[in-house]
């Protein structure tokens, strides 16, 4: 138990050096920040802005009214900004792994999957904070959402879970990289994909596609069943908001199955230049 | 052109659509990418649409068709020809680029016209494939459509290509790009039409965005297809898109003598 | 480590790659869609050996002759297909993290500093990294400048770095922790006259003071003369050669050049040498040092023909390395 503790600690030391490292980093670039705070916003916002046309025009998606699609799609961007933060490099695994970069990784006495991750830890993922919030918050207040205690606890749980998910998908998608040596960039795609998923309601996809979304690769539970249970919006599984644990659960099983799969890869790791 | 130059850039042209057959997880990745989003926009319109017939004078077919041959057009619009530029200007190779005896935007030219052609074989014609299963041939709404659609749709492809390159040539002035192209490649997809038609948009967006190039990326020649317009409306359109061409390949040539300026004055 | 004698012991490692096939031109290109043929290729094959603690080992071989390959097992990077590699006893495959506190790393080709940031900031990643105490990294610290010259470097941003700078910066940053073996692949490659001085220096002082286990590999024949106690070369994945540098060469080039100068364009012969070139006034002998001594060659030979000058050639790394390679 003390060994646990101390190896808590050990790896919470050099995360919060990392840190330092990462906002010192950033701030050596102020131009590309800039340009970061400006394109990042616009997406979202004027992606939300359209849909919001659309939705003025026919009243609801399957449902789900105005307010509810923005805390919706408000989820779905801050947790899409915090695994750009945590999770980013899962998008470059192929780069990384053609260009030999898991050479020094693997010579520290530090996981390997957690340098790979925390040694780049992507402050510049901030700038897609910033239009999650402003939508989240646009959508709690069209549908009055109460600020109670329990309430703010579901909401960290939800976006952890959801953060975990994300994460644990980027993982499993960059680690075919191991085996393909391909230097395919998945961020694109994977971006795509959660965007279709996760800012629109599940239920308007054929039932084979919800099944697949739900129980194969479980992007429902990023934020379609937790924002649902939340709000208590109609739906085919979830029923009281303490469903929302459900999506910690099971962003801490996609998780660990990655970790697990990433680190069979590593075997695999053939390093640069042969 | 000397004939020797028309040579070099069919060499230039077919060296990069080998290259282009070898990504194949590349190739795979995006058509599944492609098919993805026309899927999720289908969707999207059916579940909007629900039992509704007609909105904005629309059916729910025609919005269908329009989604399938948005992903079509968005392939065939696809350019690399900014990042060219921007990698060339940051890795300091643009003076020994520019002084080849052939012209380093034909090149980028050729480059971007075989990436296309390798495209329209692992893209195109599988999103078609996928679309038309899934949504039904997305035909056009006549004959005469269809053939100004391809007019417009070649001059919407001249436009992009001039916007980029000329987009691309900030980067002789600003140093970081990847946000700013970034910033573009939102804009297009946002206010072009290309997800969301202009038409749902408030009319003083819209009217704002009809003076605008990305419009006539995706919006008109869209328009034509499903036959929403008129002869006036055709004729407008295909007039303001004459225009924003003939605007950006002024400009085009324009900053291309002052770079050309700027990297022999500075070499680079 | 209960043996003191062995640090590092490679038992029968091999390591395959698995290589893909690409087609040639437009059709090839696109065949390759929709096919996928690959072969196998041994890097390495069977390799054994082992490394006394405080010894300074030099691994040569001709580019792709699995050195690479083999210093990355050792380092725990790759993973042997077969065999394995214990480090102070222990296996590096199975107990990567606990074995690589033990070894530090240099790339000659790539930086494990931060490039945006002042060299400081590196070595305080690194000090949590390894977690080692303030009083212990000022007195490496210390040690090092001796050595290297490092403290003036410790707030200049590594991207200011000339290539030499930026190489002490990283032996220093391997060495933070004080590992027992230190892994050096390529270091002084592009490196200049001076930077390889220090460098060396640096590699002879380590091992003296703190006994550090040293492996590296390199194309600089100089490298190997001035720093190495023992030499392996590697061709085509397979140990060559295994030993120190005079008594491999005396194996495999058991000879030495007597260079003779006459006053006569006449070179006699001799029974116990063989004459390999003759141009005017100068002739070159080739014997066998067992057979005969150059005292005993040159006192004959001077019987024969007026001898003005002479000169011997000793059989150098270069003449090994064109041996063993040949093979």
């Amino acid at each position: 138990m003390m060994r646990l503790l101390k190896q808590i600690w050990y790896y919470l030391d050099v995360s919060i050096t990392c840190l330092r490292v990462a906002i010192l980093q950033m701030m050596e670039y102020p131009s590309s920040m800039i340009g970061w705070l400006l394109s990042n916003p616009i997406q979202f916002l004027v992606g939300f802005a359209t849909i919001q046309f659309v939705v003025s025009e026919f009243g609801s998606i399957n449902g789900w009214d105005y307010g509810q699609l923005a805390f919706l799609y408000g989820l779905s961007v801050i947790s899409h900004a915090l695994s750009m933060i945590f999770f980013i490099q899962g998008w470059f695994m192929g780069w990384v792994v053609v260009e030999g970069e898991f050479d020094r990784l693997l010579t520290r006495p530090l996981s390997v999957i957690y340098q790979f991750f925390f040694m780049n830890v992507n402050i510049m993922g901030f700038t897609d904070l910033i239009p999650g919030v402003i939508v989240f918050a646009y959508g709690c207040c069209k549908i009055s959402f109460h600020w109670t205690l329990s309430n703010a606890m579901l909401l960290l749980v939800l976006l952890i879970g959801a953060t975990l998910i994300r994460g644990g998908i980027y993982i499993l998608l960059g680690t075919t990289t191991f085996w393909t040596k391909s230097t395919t960039d998945f961020g694109p795609f994977t971006q795509e994909i959660f965007d279709k998923t996760t800012m629109y309601p599940l239920s308007m996809y054929p039932e084979s596609m919800q099944f697949v979304l739900t129980y194969l690769i479980p992007i429902g539970w990023v934020s379609y069943y937790p924002a649902a249970a939340m709000m208590g919006v109609e739906n085919s599984i979830v029923h009281s908001p303490g469903a929302v644990w459900l999506t910690l659960l099971v962003g801490i099983i996609t998780m660990l199955v990655a970790a697990g799969v990433f680190h069979i890869g590593l075997k695999q790791y053939e390093s640069a230049g042969n | 052109m000397k004939k020797t130059n028309i040579q070099a850039y069919i060499q230039v042209y077919r060296t990069r659509l080998i290259r282009s057959f070898h990504y194949k997880f590349e190739v795979y990745g995006n058509v599944l990418m492609q098919a993805i989003i026309m899927l999720a926009g289908t969707f999207f319109w059916r579940a909007l649409f629900g039992s509704a017939t007609k909105v904005q004078g629309v059916t729910v077919d025609m919005m269908l068709t329009y989604t399938v041959v948005s992903s079509m057009i968005s392939i065939l619009l696809t350019t690399n020809v900014e990042r060219r530029i921007t990698q060339s200007v940051m890795k300091g190779t643009i003076a020994i680029d520019m002084m080849r005896p052939i012209n380093i935007f034909g090149t980028f030219l050729a480059e971007d016209l075989a990436g296309v052609t390798g495209l329209i074989f692992q893209n195109l014609i599988p999103v078609f494939v996928i679309g038309s299963l899934v949504a039904g041939l997305p035909k056009p709404a006549s004959l005469a459509s269809f053939w100004w659609f391809l007019l417009s749709l070649f001059m919407g492809f001249w436009i992009n290509w001039l916007l980029a390159a000329v987009f691309g040539m900030i980067a002789f002035w600003a140093i970081d790009m990847d946000a700013l192209i970034q910033v573009k490649k939102h804009l297009i997809r946002l206010l072009s039409g290309s997800i969301i038609p202009l038409w749902f948009f408030p009319d003083w967006l819209r009217s704002v965005l009809e003076y605008l190039p990305f419009a006539y990326l995706y919006q008109l020649p869209l328009n034509i297809y499903i036959g929403k317009y008129t002869t006036e409306t055709l004729v407008k359109g295909l007039e303001v898109q004459l225009l924003w061409f003939v605007l950006l390949a002024v400009l085009f040539l324009f900053l291309q003598k002052r770079v050309t300026g700027k990297v022999m004055v500075q070499g680079g | 480590m209960e043996d003191k004698q062995v640090m590092i012991e490679v038992n029968h490692i091999c390591k395959d790659y698995r290589v893909l096939k690409k087609g040639e031109g437009l059709k090839g290109a696109f065949k390759g869609l929709f096919t996928r043929e690959s072969t196998l290729l041994r890097a390495v094959d069977d390799l054994n050996f082992s490394i006394a603690p405080g010894e300074i080992v030099g691994f040569i071989g001709p580019n792709g002759a699995g050195k690479s390959t083999t210093i990355k097992m050792m380092s725990g990077i790759l993973t042997p297909s077969s065999g394995e590699i214990l480090i102070g006893g222990r296996d590096i495959t199975k107990y990567r993290k606990e074995v690589v506190k033990n070894i530090g790393v240099v790339f000659g080709q790539r930086s494990q500093l931060n490039w945006d940031l002042r060299l400081g900031e590196s070595f305080e990643l690194l000090r949590h990294i390894y977690r080692i105490d303030k009083a212990a990294y000022e007195d490496t610290i210390e040690v090092m400048d001796e050595i290297l010259g490092v403290k003036e470097l410790l707030d200049k941003p590594v991207r200011q770095m000339s290539l030499g700078q930026r190489v002490k910066g990283d032996l220093v940053a391997a060495m933070l922790h004080s590992p027992d073996v230190l892994f050096l692949d390529e270091p002084t490659i592009g490196l200049d006259i001076t930077s390889k001085y220090a460098l060396r220096k640096f590699v002879k002082e380590i091992n003296e003071k703190r006994g550090t286990t040293i492996i590296l590999t390199t194309h600089d024949l100089a490298d190997i003369e001035q720093l190495c106690n023992r030499l392996i070369i590697i061709n085509q994945g397979r140990l060559m050669e295994d030993g120190n540098l005079t008594e491999i060469v005396n194996r495999i080039a058991p000879y030495k050049t007597l260079v003779v100068e006459y006053y006569d364009e006449y070179a006699p012969e001799h029974e116990k040498c063989e004459l390999i070139s003759h141009e005017a006034n100068m002739a070159k002998y080739r014997f066998e040092k067992a057979a005969v001594t150059a005292a005993k060659l040159i006192e004959e030979l001077s019987a024969k023909a007026q001898i003005k000058d002479v000169s011997i050639e000793e059989a150098g790394i270069d003449d090994i390395i064109r041996i063993a390679y040949g093979q």
